[in-house]
């Protein structure tokens, strides 16, 4: 007998998940402001601590390099975690996943057109060929792959490209209000604008304004990627990442995995119009590990509850084995 | 020990033509004039401390020996002022390699505005290396905001192109609130530099300037008596606790760190320089910008004619 | 217990077929090859012999010896954020295609500051190694040469040295000749010319970056004189009491 329809309300994972990817993204950019000079010729905080849990950028400095930072071991903690209960990492965790879920969302379009891009598509294997790419030229001393490492790539866009550009704005916009001095009477506007840039350029805002040459280079790049996820969801993250490759072949078969209840399933897909990984949540059978990030979206979304995370030590019995449709 | 100390103080300042005689006491003070208000004292310390502390209590009260034998700060700062402190924090240097100056005489004055009732002290500098960190690292920003201070790092915008109408500066940009501020003092260190032989107070005076300053050189002399002209501090103070004596203005080596242990303070710019030179074995007339100083009216470069009060501490 | 343990583990040696990523073996080894044959290609530029240097390639201090630098650096961009005078640039190719983004030292932008090592701290895979601030003084990023032609004292008998003002090193690496020219007007004027220490230069670039001579500075840092580069190298050390 079919359950009850429940009413809509936000699975508590899909809070929890949120409130993380909030924190580490809030981290990653405190600890970027922070790599700054602060008094006596140190920074402010464990500006390193992003690179430090990057297995990727360990294993490939390791191999192009023969040698590795004794810092760099806690790497290790994500890969043994990866390893034992799947990608929650990328979903959870990688702060520049976080922009790209968020950019994600900001999607419009109607769930039919959200359907046919929401599933595994096989061009997803391409960040595996591109991974492998990289660590064969790291074979012979090329550690190339910090173009593409994701917080190489977003912390690099940030420093040479958005944080200056913001800042530019900041200042172009308060130096404009405090030349053309506009107000109603006595009462100016600066008033408010002067206190308002006084906060800015002591907390957030540079004391000198940064110029990069290939900024600007650098930021079309930055802005083209964010923008490809207005045509895939999460489009680095899943045909990309080589962090997201490699943590892709270490976490395919997980402690923890999705658990469908196919003898009421009436296939009616909801769960596939918000996986932001492309997992195939809506085929048990088919549902790929390597590609979940564990957001939660498919337990929310099912109107019925039929989604629902397990671990491998109370699945009873192998899934009946649907047969595997390819979806786009 | 002191008195020999004291006597090649005297040798090496050229104030050996005084009477030494009365500088047998403690605390004593030469008066030629006794009714004319003094235009420039002289504080020097009996000793040379080594310990921080030491150095520390020595720059204090040495500067607030010199001020008050000037009559003290209320001659120079009224109730209500808004008033612009400028120290040397050009540089990305700790206060012993005497690049910058003395964090301790900055606080003093400080203070010393705040007694005389100023409203509002504001201490900043157009520094030539990063602003942040030489500001942390000369230890003026902890100094002076202990003190009360709104120390800030100078906001491009502020600075305006202003006719100045000088020998070679027609118009440059300099910082406004300096200029709109009710006073300016002048607090600057005492350096060897390659082009000009000395920095001392009106050379201070370039970090109000903003724009291309690099091209001041050209005319090094006469761009900066056009900039004391125009600004005319209230006060100035040369911190000569420690002097750099050679590689200056940035110097570097702690072996070209010499301890002079004195505060010189006046109102006549000119005469404070001319002074100032002495201490680094130079004769005013040496000084280019001190014989331009002098012959375009600015102050005298005798400064024996102002009779400075001497005062040992 | 066991048994869904046992057949987690035999997911390793057969994966189910979720589990699979679903490339040929082929593919695989196809875009291996393509990466290696990317890090050959590297190989061939006359910037990866030893006898060739591109004098704009002006590491920070503390970077490594070139293919030792390129095979650490993940062109993370932290050095360049921390540097406190805009000094430290992602590269074109200054470092050859391989050294797109590394970081790069642009005088005319920023300079090093004398008593900073805040990028030998920050670079997390030590691409950069950790200084201490003596230790980063005495290392050579590079060295200062005169363009005679464009130098105010040098070229157009007008006093300067804003270059000797700003030199940090505590014996200063910029030391001047009075010299007594002729003037536009004809008239003898006495100017301070300027030359570099070649021992003492660290390569810094607070002189070019002071420079007045817009556009081209007139006293300009090259990398000739690297520490990390032995082979990059002009002086006979020792010859004239280095």
């Amino acid at each position: 007998m079919a359950r009850k329809r429940k009413t809509y309300k936000t699975h508590w994972l899909v809070w929890l998940r949120r409130a993380v990817q909030s924190v580490f993204l809030v981290f990653f950019l405190w600890l970027f402001l922070n790599t700054t000079f602060f008094p006596i010729n140190t920074t402010r905080g464990p500006v390193k601590f992003f690179f430090q849990i990057d297995p990727l950028v360990a294993l490939n400095s390791w191999i192009a390099s023969h040698t590795f930072v004794r810092a760099m071991s806690l790497s290790l903690v994500t890969l043994v975690a990866t390893f034992l209960f799947g990608r929650w990492f990328c979903g959870w965790i990688c702060p520049f996943g976080t922009v790209h879920n968020f950019f994600t969302s900001l999607r419009g379009g109607r769930t039919k057109q959200r359907l046919e891009v929401g599933g595994y598509s096989p061009w997803q294997r391409i960040r595996y060929l591109m991974l492998t790419a990289f660590v064969g030229a790291a074979l012979l001393g090329s550690n190339v792959v910090g173009w593409l490492d994701p917080f190489s790539f977003f912390f690099r866009s940030l420093a040479t490209a958005v944080y200056p550009a913001l800042n530019a704005g900041t200042v172009a916009l308060f130096t404009w209000i405090y030349d053309a001095n506009p107000g109603i009477g006595p009462a100016r506007l600066t008033s408010i604008s002067e206190p308002i840039y006084a906060q800015l350029r002591q907390h957030l805002l540079a004391v000198a304004q940064p110029y990069y040459t290939g900024g600007v280079l650098i930021g079309v790049v930055f802005v083209v990627v964010i923008a490809l996820n207005f045509f895939r969801a999460r489009f680095w993250c899943r045909y990309i990442c080589p962090l997201g490759a490699l943590l892709g072949v270490v976490g395919k078969n997980p402690l923890v995995r999705l658990h469908v209840d196919t003898s009421q399933c009436n296939n009616c897909r909801v769960c596939l119009v918000n996986c932001q990984g492309g997992a195939n949540p809506q085929k048990a059978a088919a549902w790929m590990p390597s590609e979940c990030f564990f957001c939660a979206n498919c337990i929310s979304d099912c109107p019925w509850n039929y989604v629902s995370l397990t671990t491998i030590l109370s699945r009873n019995k192998v899934e009946e084995k649907a047969h595997v449709e390819t979806t786009v | 020990m002191t008195d020999i100390h004291r006597r090649t103080f005297l040798k090496t300042t050229a104030l050996a033509g005084l009477k030494t005689a009365a500088l047998a006491s403690a605390g004593a003070a030469l008066h030629a004039t006794p009714s004319s208000a003094p235009a420039l004292s002289i504080a020097h310390y009996k000793s040379s401390p080594t310990a921080p502390d030491g150095i520390a209590e020595e720059a204090r009260r040495l500067t607030r020996s010199a001020i008050d034998s000037l009559g003290g700060m209320s001659r120079f700062v009224s109730r209500g002022n808004v008033v612009w402190v400028k120290p040397n924090i050009g540089w990305d240097r700790m206060p012993e390699q005497a690049a910058t100056t003395n964090p301790d005489v900055v606080s003093t004055i400080v203070h010393l505005c705040y007694e005389a009732g100023a409203k509002r002290v504001l201490v900043s500098d157009n520094s030539c290396n990063s602003a942040q960190r030489s500001f942390a690292r000369s230890g003026i920003q902890e100094a002076a905001e202990k003190a009360g201070a709104q120390v800030f790092f100078l906001d491009e915008r502020k600075f305006r192109r202003m006719a100045m109408n000088g020998r070679v500066l027609r118009e440059w940009e300099l910082y406004q609130d300096a200029v709109e501020a009710d006073r300016l003092i002048n607090v600057a260190i005492v350096k060897h530099h390659g082009l000009c032989k000395a920095t001392l107070g009106m050379k201070n005076l370039m970090g109000l300037a903003g724009g291309a300053r690099n091209r001041f050189h050209q005319d090094l002399d006469s761009s900066l008596v056009d900039i004391a002209a125009f600004l005319k501090p209230r006060l100035t103070v040369l911190d000569a606790v420690r002097v750099l004596t050679a590689n200056g203005p940035v110097g570097g080596n702690l072996a070209d760190v010499k301890r002079k242990d004195t505060i010189v303070a006046g109102v006549d710019q000119v005469a404070v320089d001319a002074f100032g030179a002495t201490l680094l074995g130079h004769k005013p007339e040496d000084i280019g910008y001190v014989v331009q100083g002098a012959a375009r009216g600015l102050g005298t470069m005798n400064y024996q004619s102002l009779s400075p009060r001497l005062t040992e501490v | 217990m066991w048994k869904p343990l046992s057949e987690w583990m035999a997911g390793f040696a057969r994966p189910p077929k979720e589990a699979r990523l679903g490339i040929e073996r082929r593919t695989v080894l196809a875009a291996g090859i393509a990466g290696l044959s990317g890090g050959l290609l590297f190989r061939i530029q006359p910037l990866a012999s030893k006898r060739t240097f591109n004098p704009a390639l002006i590491r920070p201090p503390g970077a490594l010896a070139e293919s030792d630098f390129l095979s650490k650096c993940i062109r993370c961009g932290e050095c360049m954020k921390v540097c406190p005078d805009n000094a430290i640039h992602p590269a074109g190719l200054d470092g050859g295609i391989e050294g797109a983004w590394t970081p790069v030292m642009r005088m005319s932008v920023g300079y090093c500051e004398y008593e900073c090592n805040l990028c030998s701290q920050v670079c997390p895979t030590h691409a950069i190694r950790e200084l201490t601030v003596e230790e980063k003084q005495k290392v050579h990023i590079g060295l200062a040469y005169f363009d005679k032609n464009r130098c105010l004292p040098w070229a157009y008998s007008r006093s300067c040295i804003v270059c000797e003002e700003h030199c940090p090193t505590p014996k200063k690496a910029i030391w001047f000749e009075e010299a007594e020219v002729l003037n536009a007007s004809g008239e003898k004027v006495t100017v301070k010319q300027p030359r570099v220490d070649a021992d003492l230069c660290i390569g810094c670039g607070i002189c070019e970056n002071k420079c007045p001579v817009r556009g081209q500075a007139a006293v300009r840092v090259t990398s000739v004189g690297e520490t990390r580069n032995p082979e990059n190298q002009m002086l006979l050390p020792d010859a004239y009491g280095g």
